[in-house]
Order: structure tokens, then sequence, then C-alpha cells
């Protein structure tokens, strides 16, 4: 991805050759790639800004509500518990709040999230380590089929425009998008677990069974995907009816476009129309929505996550916040909406790799 | 591709030189309101080589003709009557007989055509090389090489810089650009009849005419046919050496561009051209056809063109005029001819 | 009927609807055609009726009833005593100061209080849990350990009636009151209340809350996207970034999050967060409209006349956009209805009111989700829930098709 390096194509343009500094800068800003990444690191870092301020700048600031803690429970001295809470925070409680923040973003930029107030000795960027791999794993593969599946539905539907396929197909993705995709988990918990017994539903707990060492075995890799199939599922049932609503609508505006019409009368076999022509060009602003899906699917993964018992980055979040560690839940959020982020801006290279448009303009 | 068909063979009732034969062909479209009766009776003749211009009011018809040579025509459209005579190489085929795969194979090889108002023609996310291969590649050419030397070959035909225009983007031309690189591109197969609707509506008086040049130079080269579509009456008198006038679906006058210019017999015909603005002419002196286009779900009766028509007599609202040829090669469907040859030479003593 | 018409007349009985939509104009000509819309609609009317109306004619079921937890829907209780008995025990009065053998079904806790507290009978339960229970619990009575058995009808039946081959398991056990109590449509949760009572009060301050999120969501979105697009420049500007960098950051964590640091008591307060949350995507696609409207000619001609803003939004741009701000405000409200329900659910908002989303959380934190014979109490939230989103999305869906001529039925 990175080799590619369009320059502006435009036709009339001939560049002028300059060697002013500030030029080069435009005309690097100009590409793409690059402007979509730093586009990317400044969102993230207004993000973790936000964030920072955020925790502290909250009523019931969660430094002091720590500080409390320490005092009441472990029977120190303010000084004692503000210093154990400064340092597992990883700021300089006598500084401005300004000295704080660029001490924060110092360590920050080292990876250095802070340590875990419940359990200390405990690095929170080694928990996220730990649980992070299983939600974008988890996550990416909903995603992924969702995406594709919906995507395949939402064409036929178009081909079948006003047809019994079609109103029907239309009927159950207006539902499956309606219901939130808890409440499916909760469904196919229910029906299917509980009550037709078509799972164990205390077996698929985790991430993988007990019993298993971790290793590239394909024993290890079914018990993954045996544990990740349930909220596997509920992702693809809770987003693929909005990608099918999406493509078929797509799909109809693109099928009534000029160069359909124009490569049938060119004799262009149906599948290459189909895949070249109207796929390719339908698909496209689904890459659009694929920023917002990831997001909410992610966001959504903390309920699904605690309901299937699958240790993810959510369940730790949710479990960080039962437990009141502020460390841990500052560091998870800030790493949650990192990820969102970088599949986001994953996306919108991928959708510059298939629109050659925006390569050059840079709008969508 | 599929070597078990056999092609119906129609029995050659057709000239030599005539390489499509349309014979009393109706279509219709089937809306809630009724059926649009979009085009009647309709038959005429298209020679190796010569251009027929197809004018008329909008609405009157011309594209749903066109598009029946294609079977392009949208799913709500039927023909109901008529054959559509194709000859290559000595064969003649029914195109409305043809199979999927045949009449896939037909389009672009053997008649191209080019939309109205189609500014996207190309699609915006392959390169027009790209488009180029894929046309060449679904008639079962693909030799990379002969592709290349050929889409080259005819950039420079249609006047553009071929190195410039062969990587790139559609999005990155202009409206004129794209609109020679479609001309090259409905040249690419060598097809007998090209097809165009409108070619040059959406763009400025040079950029037609510099089109309109390169469409002379490729035919003068290439031979095909073409059929025109214009509204502009200068530029089909210019292009075509037919012209057919279309009104409400039926083809009212046919004849060279000589016949229908300065010697037409349809009272419809010497409307639209009277309706054309001269600088010889005061504006005063222009005409315009009074009335409406008929509605083609209760099209009237006997002569559609009746209720407009300053000649209009008794007769005409009964009884529908046949198509009669007065010269050889120029027919005219109208009770009053002479008395429309009458007005004619009244005008043009008066300009 | 007998005057003279020469119109013709349609060959249709009238029909309830006809009246009905009549009166709602083309709006009920269009949504009679489609009738995914008309099922939404429909489902709409009946929340609404539900969530206004129903209270006053349910009382809320606080009632603790040891003896029924977890009742199947539609169950009665049977009480079982032995032969000799049989006349002495008939009803729950019978049973003061005697032993009772009750099976709790709840599969998980049942949090009630001591039974003295609750008011109810002054009687011993002897709790055996489901499954291998009931056979346990008669062999209780049989034996003499309790004094009567109180059972669902359809476990009763199950070990009393004579099988196929004329055998009863408990010759010695009798069915002593067949009808005590009274069935539950739903059933009865852990603690013998009545489910569908708390189903019909569980909406209301779901729903208020959703349409208020709802609503002050459409509403920043409305008055950013057209401001944004009408006063341009740095507003633009501004407004934009902001509305990428919420879009950006996954709302339902931040939600939580915010909600561990305060508390979210307050309804009001909550649906507001999620509102602040949630404009973004509205907020861009009304940018974008509101941009496209102003070139048109009205609304040019407005900007000549100085009309000041307040006016052209109002009275120019809106009533063109109405139908895009109604069918985003219903998606805004199932939005809100999703980020209430996962928040309660999680446990992360203090409970004051027994909602379907409180009933939820209930059920996964007493462990009854995973007891096959207490599905009515998660499933009846869980139902009540998908419904209504599902109602909101058909409508929303239909207007959608009715009001975009691209969508809207062609050949
Ligand atoms: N898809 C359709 N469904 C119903 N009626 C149609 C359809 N397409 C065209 N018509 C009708 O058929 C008649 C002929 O239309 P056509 O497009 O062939 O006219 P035209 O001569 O090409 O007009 P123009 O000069 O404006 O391009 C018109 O009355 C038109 O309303
Ligand atoms: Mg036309």
């Amino acid at each position: 991805m990175a080799t590619h390096t369009p320059t502006a194509p435009a036709l009339e343009a001939a560049p002028v050759p300059s060697f002013h500094l500030l030029d080069y800068l435009r005309r690097f800003y100009a590409n793409y790639t690059v402007r979509t990444i730093f586009k990317a690191l400044v969102t993230i870092w207004a993000v973790i800004t936000f964030t920072f301020f955020l925790i502290r700048l909250m009523p019931g600031n969660p430094v002091e509500v720590y500080v409390d803690f320490l005092m009441n429970q472990q029977n120190m001295t303010y000084d004692e518990a503000y210093s154990r809470a400064a340092s597992q925070f990883r700021f300089d409680p006598d500084a401005s709040p300004v000295t704080q923040y660029v001490e924060y973003m110092g360590h920050l930029l080292q990876g250095d999230l802070g340590e875990s107030i419940t359990s200390s000795g405990t690095r929170v960027i080694d928990q996220i380590a730990r649980f992070l791999p299983w939600t974008i794993f988890s996550v990416g593969l909903g995603l992924l089929i969702s995406f594709t599946l919906g995507a395949t539905l939402g064409t036929i539907m178009a081909y079948k425009r006003n047809t019994f396929i079609d109103h029907t197909l239309s009927l159950i993705s207006s539902i499956l998008s309606a219901v939130p995709n808890y409440i499916w988990g909760l469904m196919i918990l229910i029906i299917f677990g509980v009550q037709l017994r078509w799972f164990n539903v205390g077996e698929l707990r985790g991430t993988y069974s007990p019993t298993m060492t971790p290793g590239f075995t394909l024993e290890f890799l079914g018990d993954v995907l045996k544990h990740a199939m349930l909220p596997v599922l509920v992702y693809v049932t809770g987003s693929i009816g909005g990608w099918m609503l999406n493509m078929r609508n797509s799909t109809i505006g693109t099928l009534g476009e000029d160069y359909v019409g124009v490569a049938r009368a060119r004799g262009l076999t149906s599948s290459r129309i189909l895949l070249a022509y109207v796929g390719r060009n339908a698909s496209l602003p689904m890459f659009t929505l694929l920023a917002i899906n990831i997001g909410f699917i992610i966001g959504g993964s903390v309920i699904i996550e605690e309901l299937f018992v699958y240790k993810g980055i959510g369940s730790f979040l949710y479990w960080s916040i039962s437990q009141r560690d502020y460390t841990s839940m500052q560091g998870v959020f800030l790493i949650i909406t990192i990820s969102v982020v970088v599949s986001n801006l994953m996306a919108d290279l991928l959708y510059s790799r298939l629109d050659p448009r925006v390569r050059v303009s840079g709008e969508k | 591709m599929i070597g078990a068909v056999k092609p119906t063979i129609v029995e050659n009732t057709m000239k030599n030189d005539v390489i499509l034969q349309v014979q009393d062909l109706s279509i219709v479209y089937q809306t809630p309101r009724g059926d649009v009766m979009a085009t009647t009776d309709v038959s005429f003749d298209l020679r190796k080589g010569e251009t027929m211009a197809l004018i008329g009011e909008s609405g009157s018809g011309k594209t749903t003709l066109s598009l029946s040579f294609i079977r392009m025509l949208p799913n709500s459209a039927r023909v109901t009557k008529g054959k559509i005579l194709y000859s290559r190489d000595g064969v003649t085929r029914d195109i409305l007989e043809m199979s999927d795969n045949e009449i896939r194979r037909f389009r672009w090889s053997d008649c191209a055509m080019v939309f109205q108002g189609a500014q996207n023609a190309f699609n915006p996310v392959l390169r027009v090389r790209q488009q180029f291969a894929d046309t060449a590649a679904a008639h079962g050419k693909t030799d990379k090489a002969w592709i290349k030397q050929r889409t080259l070959e005819l950039f420079k035909l249609v006047r553009l810089d071929p190195e410039r225009v062969y990587e790139a983007y559609p999005h990155e031309m202009s409206g004129g650009m794209r609109q020679r690189s479609l001309l090259a591109l409905g040249v690419l197969l060598d097809p007998q009849i090209v097809i165009l609707d409108e070619p040059t509506t959406a763009l400025d008086i040079l950029t037609q005419r510099a089109i309109i040049d390169v469409l002379k130079e490729m035919q003068q080269r290439l031979n095909f046919s073409i059929i025109f579509i214009s509204h502009d009456l200068a530029l089909a008198a210019e292009m075509a050496s037919r012209v057919a006038t279309v009104y409400a679906g039926e083809i009212v006058e046919e004849g060279s561009v000589e016949d229908i210019f300065y010697r037409h017999r349809h009272p419809y015909t010497l409307g639209l051209i009277r309706s054309v603005p001269r600088l010889s002419r005061q504006q005063d002196e222009l005409m315009s056809i009074p009335g409406e286009p008929p509605n083609l779900i209760t099209p009237p009766s006997g002569c559609k063109f009746h209720p407009r028509c300053m000649f209009a007599s008794d007769k005409c609202k009964v009884d529908p005029p046949p198509l009669v040829e007065y010269e050889p090669g120029h027919r005219a469907a109208c009770w009053h001819t002479d008395k429309v040859a009458a007005a004619r030479i009244a005008f043009a003593a008066q300009d | 009927m007998t005057a003279t018409t020469y119109e013709p007349t349609r060959q249709r009985s009238p029909h309830f609807f006809d009246s009905l939509f009549a009166s709602l104009g083309i709006f009920g000509l269009a949504l009679r055609r489609n009738r995914a819309g008309m099922v939404g609609f429909i489902g709409l009317m009946i929340y609404a009726v539900w969530v206004l109306i129903g209270p006053y004619l349910v009382p809320f079921d606080d009632q603790v009833r040891l003896d029924q937890i977890a009742s199947p829907p539609g169950s009665r209780l049977v009480m079982i005593t032995r032969v000799e008995d049989v006349s002495r025990y008939t009803s729950l009065d019978d049973l003061n100061g005697q032993t009772v053998g009750v099976l709790d079904r709840s599969g998980g806790e049942t949090m009630v209080e001591p039974y003295e507290d609750s008011g109810a009978l002054e009687v011993e339960t002897e709790r055996f849990s489901s499954g291998r229970g009931v056979p346990a619990l008669l062999d209780q009575l049989a034996e003499g350990d309790v004094d009567a058995v109180v059972l669902f009808s359809d476990a009763a039946k199950r070990y009393l009636t004579p099988s196929s081959s004329g055998e009863n398991d408990y010759p010695g056990l009798v069915v002593s009151n067949a009808e005590l109590g009274r069935p539950y449509i739903l059933g009865t949760d852990t603690q013998g209340r009545d489910i569908l009572s708390h189903i019909v009060h569980g909406g209301t301050t779901l729903i208020t809350t959703a349409l208020v999120a709802g609503l002050m969501s459409t509403l920043i979105a409305v008055v950013l996207g057209a401001m944004a697009a009408l006063v341009g420049g740095m507003v633009d500007t501004i407004v934009t970034a902001i509305a990428n960098l919420v879009l950006t950051i996954p709302s339902f964590p931040l939600l939580i999050v915010l909600a561990a640091l305060i508390q979210l008591n307050n309804p009001l307060m909550l649906a507001l967060l999620i509102a602040l949350l949630s404009w973004p995507v509205l907020m861009r696609a009304i940018r974008s409209q509101v941009l496209s409207l102003r070139e048109r000619d009205y609304v040019e001609a407005a900007f000549a006349l100085d009309l000041g803003l307040r006016h052209i939004i109002l009275r120019e741009i809106l009533p063109n956009m109405m139908s895009f701000v109604a069918i985003n405000f219903i998606f805004a409200v199932t939005r809100a209805m999703y980020d209430q329900v996962g928040l309660i659910f999680l446990g992360m908002v203090p409970i004051n009111d027994y909602t379907w989303g409180v009933m939820l959380y209930f059920g996964r934190s007493r462990g009854t989700l995973f007891s096959p014979d207490s599905a009515s109490m998660v499933l009846s939230p869980v139902i009540a829930i998908a419904l209504f989103q599902v109602s909101m999305v058909l409508f929303a869906r239909s207007l959608e098709e009715m009001f975009d001529p691209r969508l809207r039925t062609a050949k």
C-alpha cells in the first residue's frame, strides 16, 4: 500500500518544479494517502486529549475517588494516597494540568498507559495486549462475513427488485437491522442454547477451552472458532440487514447509470457487468458506511462479550468499570477509540484503491 | 459460443447493399395508464456506408426505434409486430429472433450505439484502456498487442493524444474528450452500423464541430453506416444522405437529403423545416407547428397529424394515409402532398 | 346510496382503515400500498396505547408469591396432598403452620425476603430445583416430610396421572385443589410476580426517554447542520470537525465510561447524553441536503430578499426536508433505545424503574437467563423491545420509500 503514491495526474496541469519547502509539503499533503493518515493522527490526538481532560474534569474525578478509596481502605494519609494515585495514573500531582498533560502524552508515546489500580504491578498495556486481539478477531470476522454476505444479498435484491424475493429479503433485513444486536444475542442464547440445547452455553464461554494449549494447531484453531461462533453470529445478525439494504439501494442507483447501459450495449457478459461495472461502483458508498459500522460494532462488543463471557477488550472494559479500575478504563477506552480510527483509516485507504476519483480530489 | 445453435437464416429478400431492413415494426410501452404506441408500422432500409438521419419532435419515438435495433428497450416495452432483418457477409438474420448470447455478440461488433445524453458512458473506476480491452474481450479478441495498437490508432483517428488518454481514468477527461473516446470505442470492433442518438447535444459548438468532422472522417475510412438522430436539422442535413421524418411513432416521410429539405411532401416535415430560424429569414416569419404532440396511448384517428395540420380535410380524420413513393426513394404519407408542394413553393418565393 | 353518481365506484367494501386513512390523506394512501409500513404503523399505534393507557388498566404487580416462582406462561398451581389429607388441605389458608414443598424453577438466586416479611402465609417451605426436583419433592410428601406440595399443573400432570400402562407413580398422592391461584399469561418472575404487569409498565420510561433523546439529537443535528451549511466558513469547518470527532468516538463505550463517572439517575440526563453522542450522522446528511437545497431558486430568492437565517431555515428549508428529518428522527429513537437498554442491561444505570431493560438486567444477574423453565422472564422484555424497534424501523423504511423517488416502485 505504501508504495502506491499517486500524484495528481490531471491532464492539463503540468506541475511547475519548485524547491520551496512549503510548496513541497503542500504537494505531499495533496497525496490522498498522506492526507488520510495525517487526519487519522489528528483524530487520535484529539481523542487522547479529550479523554485526558474528561477523566480529570468530570464530577467524581476518578483520581479523587481513588485517593479517597486508598485513605479509607488502606489507612493511608492523603499525601501517601495521592502520590500512589499519581504514579499509577502516570502524572505528577504537583504539576499544572498542562504539564501533567504533556507528561501523560510523553508516557503515551512510549506506549505506557499506566498501571492497573486493582491489580497493582500489572501494566494496562499488557492487559490490553492480552484482550484486544480477540476482539479484533471476532469483530473483524463478523464484519467480513456480514459485509460480503450482505453485499451479495443486496445485489440479488436489486437485480430482482420488486419481486417476491426482494420484498421478502427487504423485510428480513429491516427486521434484522431494527433489533439491537444484544437482543439477538439474548434470543439466540435462550432459544437455541437454553431451550433447544443446540449448543452448550457453558462450554462456549471464554475465547478458548481452558484445556487447550494455545498454538498454531488445527485443534486449537477449531476451538477458537467454536468459542468465537456466538459473538460472530450476533455481529453478523446485527449488521447484515444494514448492508443488504444499503447495497440494494446503491445497486439500484448504479443499475440506472449510463455506463451500465453502455456496457450492455457493448456486449459485455452479464457476469463482467455485474462484477466490474455494477458491483464495484455500487459497493463504493458501503465503504463510507464501513467506518460508522466499525465504531458501532466495537462499541456494542462490550455487551456482546459480556453476554457470552468472551474475554475480549469489551468485556475487559466492563470489568474495569465494575472494579472502578480507572487507569485500565481510561487505557481501554483510548485503545478502543484508536482501533476505530485505525479501522476507518484502513477503510478509507481501501476506498481510495477502489475509486480513482478520490485519490486526486480527496472528496468522496 | 454455443456451437449447436443453428442460425435461422431468413430467406434473403434484401438487395445486395442493404444491411438493415425494418419491416412493419410496432413497439408499445406497457404503462399503468395504458399502452404507449411508441413505434407503429415502421419500415425502412439502411444501406451499407450510408447515413440515415431521423428527425422529429421530442417524444416522437426516435430513441425507441433505434434501441430496438440492439434490443435494448426497457422491460416495459413490447415489440408487437414486425421484423428487423440484419445482413452480414451474405447471411441475413432477424435481430428479434436472436438468442441472448447471439444478441450480446451482435451488440457493438455489428451495431454500436452512442446513447442520448450519456454523459457517463465510461465506468468511473476503470481506466479507459481497460474498457476498450473489456469490449474486445467480450467479443473474443484477447490479443493484447492487437488491442493496444488498435486502441492507440483509434485515439489518433478521433484526434486525441493517444499516450495521454490511454492510461487515463474517465474523470480525468473533459466531456468532449470522453465523447471522442466513446466514438473511438464505438468503431473498435469494426461494426457495420453505428447509431448516434444526439451525440453532440451536451457539447459546446466548437467541440460539436470537431466531433462531426471526426465522425465524417471515420466513416470515410471505415465505411460503416450511421443512424443519426438529431434535433439540429442543419447538422442532420450535413451528415446524412437519407432522412426520415418521424411523427407519433410513424415514419411519415423518407427520402434523400434533397428530397426532404427541398422537395418535402409532408406538412409535418414542412413545419419542422420552417420552424428553424435562418439568417435570411425574418423572425416573425418563423412558423411553429400549432398544438401539442399527440397522446400516444389514444392517438388521433386517421392521419395522426390531422389535428395540427393546416391542410387537414375530413378524409384525413378517418383514413390513415399510406406511405406512397412519389419519386424513386422518396416516400410520404399524406393525402394532400400537392397542397404541401404548393405551400413549399410559395414559402420559398417569400424567402 | 340512493343518489345517482356518474362516477365509477370502486368495487370494494368499505374498510375500517379506509376511513382512518382518509383522514390522514395522501400519507395514508401511500401507506396502504406498503404492507410492511402498515404493519409498522399499526405496531406503533399499539405501543402508544400500551404505554399511555396500559399502566392504568393493569396495576404493577409487586406481590411476592413464594409458591409461584417462575410460573410458566398460562400455568396454574395445583395442590397435592396425601390421600388421607385430601379434605384437610384444600386451600392455601389450610396450610398455615405446615410445611409445604414448592418447586423453584428460577434456575438462579430467587432473591426473596424471608417468608414472614412478605406478608404471606406462615408456612415453612422446602425448595427444590426444577428438573429432577419434582420426584424428590413428591417422595418427601409421600414419606410425610412435608404436608403438601404446591406445583404447576404441567409438572403435576406428568407424575400423577396414570401413564399409558395404567400405572400411577404415586398412588398415595392426589390433587386436592386443581385451581389454586390464577394463571398468568406471561408467567411469573423469580419472586412470583406477574410478568405481564411488568411488561405493561416497563415501556413507559424507556420509550419516553428514547423519544426525548431522539428529539434532542434531531434538534441538534438540524440546527447545527443547517447552520454549517448556511453560514459556512469557520462555523462550517468547526461543526464538521466536531461531528467527525464525535462520529469516531465509539459512543457506547463512552457512555458506559461516563455512566461510571457520573450518576445517571435522571432519565433526562441520560437522554441528553445519548443525544450528544448521536447527532453527527444526521447533521452531516442535513448539511449536505441544505447545501443542495440552497442552490434551488426559492431559497436563493429568500437569501436575496434577506429574510434572515431563522426564516430561511424554518420557512424554506425545513418544510422541504420534513420527511427526511422525520425518518431520521425515528432512527435516532431506535438508536437511543439501543444505548439506553444496553446501559441498563449492563447495570450501568441506577435502577429507579422496573423497565424492560431492568428485567433483562435481572435475568442476567440472577442467572434466570440460563434456566430452561424461566424463559418467559427474559424473552418477554426481549420481544417487547424487539417488536418496538421493528415497528419503528418498518415505519421509517416505508416513509423512506414513499419519499425517495429513486426507491419508489418503478418497473
Ligand atoms: N420507458 C418508457 N415507458 C413508457 N413510455 C415511454 C418510455 N420511454 C419512452 N416512452 C414514450 O415513448 C414515446 C417515444 O419516446 P422516445 O424516447 O423514443 O422519443 P424520442 O423521439 O427519442 O424523443 P427525444 O427527442 O426527446 O429523445 C414518448 O411518448 C415517450 O413518452
Ligand atoms: Mg430520444
